[in-house]
């Protein structure tokens, strides 16, 4: 059969002898792994062996987007770029919106696998069945939206053309390196920049022009219609319009599970000032949504500085406030929307980056790193321009900023203090303690690609009930995590599941694809995924011993503020996930278990 | 003759571009954005989102540069009709057109020109930020007025 939303088609470019084809899209593997996040870890499974160096020829850059992907589902924006991560050296995946997963599929292709190795800079120009290999040797060492500019440039003027690119970070192998879409949006995590940067790939321009049908038109109309009208209503949805992700900020911080200094608190004593209202009054000059969401949590923001002078971007989103800002220490906008404009225009993770440097700053602090080694920065907690100037040696891989572009785990090792990198498997934590909100550490311990946040975000129904039990938050996680899964690999917006809730999401999938599907098959598939992942770590040697906490969360108690007092027992929460899940005891997934979901 | 007209306002536009995927799907049955007669742009210079769609000019200069009048113009809503029959698709619409509203559509290489959905665009009816609308002629501009009437009021409170 022919399932609805998809084109059949998958685009497969292989770098080192420059042959481009075109494979059908495996609809037994649609079935059965969805699409985006699901599918590539299909293709992942399937075509990088165990052991693969994430910056040799073999890693591969799997772009999969959904079947829901630019149909009239609402938020449809997302596509996974599936890779070995050069942070976490474990499967990962990161997932970016804006317009570049839709303007994929609009080419006629469901997804593109990048594989091998460029001699020398190069970039791809798809426009529908044309594929063309070019020279980008100008384009090396450019910004972010200067090679957005200087590609649609040489494309014949054409701003409709959406450009996914690597700034001078994913160059230098930076491992917190993005691939950064329409300037600002990012597939953030995980380093899939860096894997880009050493495949000598600059670029990937697209534009298409084919038609995207879904199986069931009018019921996917009659849908988004309602879905539309909802967010229209909802709270949450309308206080991500009016402040953009930033409105998580004063709860959090109200909580006392707030990122502050390198996680040593979690309530930012000056936090009132990155609040969503004081943002809106202060920097926000605009709104800017993805494509086909009728929620616009982007915000554009300017400031006209004295220290760093006019600066203009889109963003900061909470996690980059919360990184920059509060585990900097930092309150000051100018100084956080300076810093921000560094990682987006040299495209590395704002949330590694800001990991990486209060990191820095609690050596700084402690005497482990001094002026000598900063290159006479004062790197301080709460210092806004050693903040910013700290990151531009880091993006241009200067001084202590060289050994700090390795990321957290890498640099705190080197440095001779692991025991402050907030990291796991590399990868460092988000902005949520989990020591206010206890779910939060199995999340960040069982992801699969290190500490991420969306991989299961629990913050709702935990700060619902009781968000410090630490026994009794496994079921929830789980639930959570399938969930996630599903959306994740339907291509739609985290943000839609305010309007989409799991009968909803099934209503959609079956207008979109044709499928017949219900709640519990869905969740199936949302399980199957997650037990995929899983496989493929255990294959890559992963096991109970990585999925672990830093200590600062199990044995330091949090000082202060509405969380005081708390830590993560977090072997329990880490004994019953594995049963609940089906795992044994050392986190491998049990035959039967693998039999249930026919894997 | 209608007296409403289409109105973007790119200072409330956002980008979501859901106004190209109705479009799309009411003419044609499917999403695809080459074949929408309202197109977004974002320009990232300077971080604005740009609606573009026919304005129903009249005179109308691609009716009057049509070397085979083939655009005609609808005597109920005002919109610009193109004769697929007799359209040769020699693209002086295109150029001519001051809100670049006019594309060619690839199947049949004939002009392709919003038809204000025989009255009711469908557009106005999806937007959530109200950037398209299908208003009176006589009023359409008094949004802008005020704007420029708070902006001229808040130069002279600063001095």
């Amino acid at each position: 059969m022919v399932l609805g939303g998809i084109t059949g088609k998958i685009l497969r470019v292989n770098l080192t002898d420059k042959k481009v084809t075109v494979e059908a899209t495996p609809e037994e593997a649609i079935q059965s792994f969805m699409g985006a996040r699901g599918l590539g870890a299909y293709y992942f499974n399937k075509e990088i062996a165990p052991k693969t160096d994430p910056f040799s020829s073999d890693n591969k850059l799997i772009f999969m987007t959904g079947p829901a992907a630019a149909t009239l589902a609402p938020g449809n924006n997302k596509v996974a770029v599936t890779f070995k991560s050069p942070m976490s050296n474990t499967y990962s995946w990161s997932l970016c919106g804006g317009f570049f997963g839709p303007e994929l599929k609009f080419s006629g292709y469901d997804g593109l696998i990048i594989e091998g190795k460029a001699d020398s800079p190069v970039y791809l120009w798809i426009s529908d069945n044309k594929v063309e290999i070019k020279p980008a040797g100008r384009l090396w060492g450019k910004l972010i939206p200067e090679t957005d500019k200087l590609i649609k440039k040489e494309l014949r003027d054409d701003e409709t053309i959406k450009v996914a690119c690597i700034g001078p970070a994913g160059e230098k192998l930076n491992r917190m390196a993005c691939i950064t879409t329409d300037c600002y949006r990012e597939f953030g995590r995980g380093g899939p920049g860096a894997v880009m940067g050493s495949k000598n790939l600059k670029a990937i321009a697209i534009r298409g022009s084919q038609d995207i049908s879904a199986a069931k038109p009018e019921e996917l109309k009659k849908l988004a219609l309602e879905v539309y009208g909802i967010l229209k209503k909802h709270p949450k949805a309308q206080a991500r319009r009016t402040f953009g992700t930033v409105e998580m900020v004063e709860g959090i911080n109200k909580l006392g599970f707030w990122s502050t200094r390198n996680f040593t608190t979690g309530y930012f004593e000056e936090g009132n000032k990155l609040i969503g209202p004081e943002m809106k009054k202060e920097v926000v000059v605009g709104d800017a949504s993805c494509y086909a969401c009728p929620i616009a949590c982007g915000k554009n923001t300017a400031v006209n500085s004295k220290k760093f002078g006019k600066v203009s971007i889109e963003g900061p989103e909470y996690e980059t406030v919360g990184l920059l800002g509060a585990n900097c220490g930092v309150s000051s906008w100018e100084a956080i929307i300076k810093a921000t404009e560094i990682c987006d225009h040299y495209g590395f993770d704002t949330i590694s980056a800001g990991a990486t440097v209060s990191f820095a700053m609690e050596c700084f602090e402690k005497g482990i790193l001094t002026k000598e080694d900063t290159g006479g920065i004062d790197l301080k907690f709460g210092n806004g321009e050693a903040l910013v100037e700290i990151l531009e040696k880091i993006a241009r891989r200067e001084g202590l900023g060289d050994l700090l572009a390795e990321g957290v785990k890498i640099a705190s090792e080197k440095i001779g203090a692991p025991e402050l990198a907030m990291h796991i498997k590399g990868m460092p934590l988000a902005t949520y303690d989990p020591r206010g909100c206890k779910g939060m550490a199995l999340t960040y311990a069982t992801s699969p690609k290190g500490a991420h946040h969306m991989v299961s975000p629990t913050m709702g129904p935990e700060i619902a009930g009781d968000r410090f039990a630490d026994s009794g938050k496994a079921p929830i996680v789980k639930e959570t995590q399938t969930f996630m899964a599903i959306v994740d690999s339907m291509a739609l917006c985290s943000s839609m599941r305010f309007a989409l809730s799991l009968e909803k999401q099934v209503e959609l999938y079956k207008a979109v694809t044709g499928l017949e599907f219900d709640n519990a098959e869905l969740m199936r598939v949302g399980e199957r995924i997650l037990n995929l992942e899983r496989l493929i770590n255990v294959k890559e040697g992963l096991s109970r011993k990585d999925d672990c906490l830093p200590e600062r969360f199990t044995k330091e108690p949090m000082p202060e503020g509405a969380s005081k007092g708390q830590v993560v027992d977090f072997n329990i929460m880490l004994d019953e996930f594995y049963a609940v899940m089906g795992w044994n005891e050392d986190g491998v997934p049990l035959k039967k278990k693998l039999e249930e979901l026919g894997l | 003759m209608s007296e409403k007209v289409l109105v973007c306002n790119s200072d409330k536009c956002v980008g979501c571009r859901i106004c190209e995927q109705w479009c799309s799907m009411e003419h044609f049955k499917v999403v695809n954005p080459v074949k929408a007669r309202i197109r977004v742009i974002r320009v990232h210079e300077t971080a604005k989102d740009v609606p573009l769609a026919c304005t129903q000019c009249d005179p109308a200069p691609c009716l009057k540069s049509c070397p085979i009048d083939a655009i005609s113009r609808d005597e109920a809503t005002g919109a610009l009709l193109v004769d697929n029959d007799k359209c040769i698709g020699c693209q002086k619409c295109i150029k001519v057109c001051p809100n670049g509203a006019v594309s060619i559509l690839k199947e049949t290489k004939k002009a392709l020109i919003c038809d204000l959905c025989k009255g009711e665009p469908v557009c106005v009816k999806v937007c959530p930020e109200g950037a398209v609308q299908y208003i009176d002629v006589s009023t359409m501009d008094l949004p802008f007025k005020s704007k420029a009437a708070k902006e001229i009021a808040l130069a002279g409170r600063d001095k």
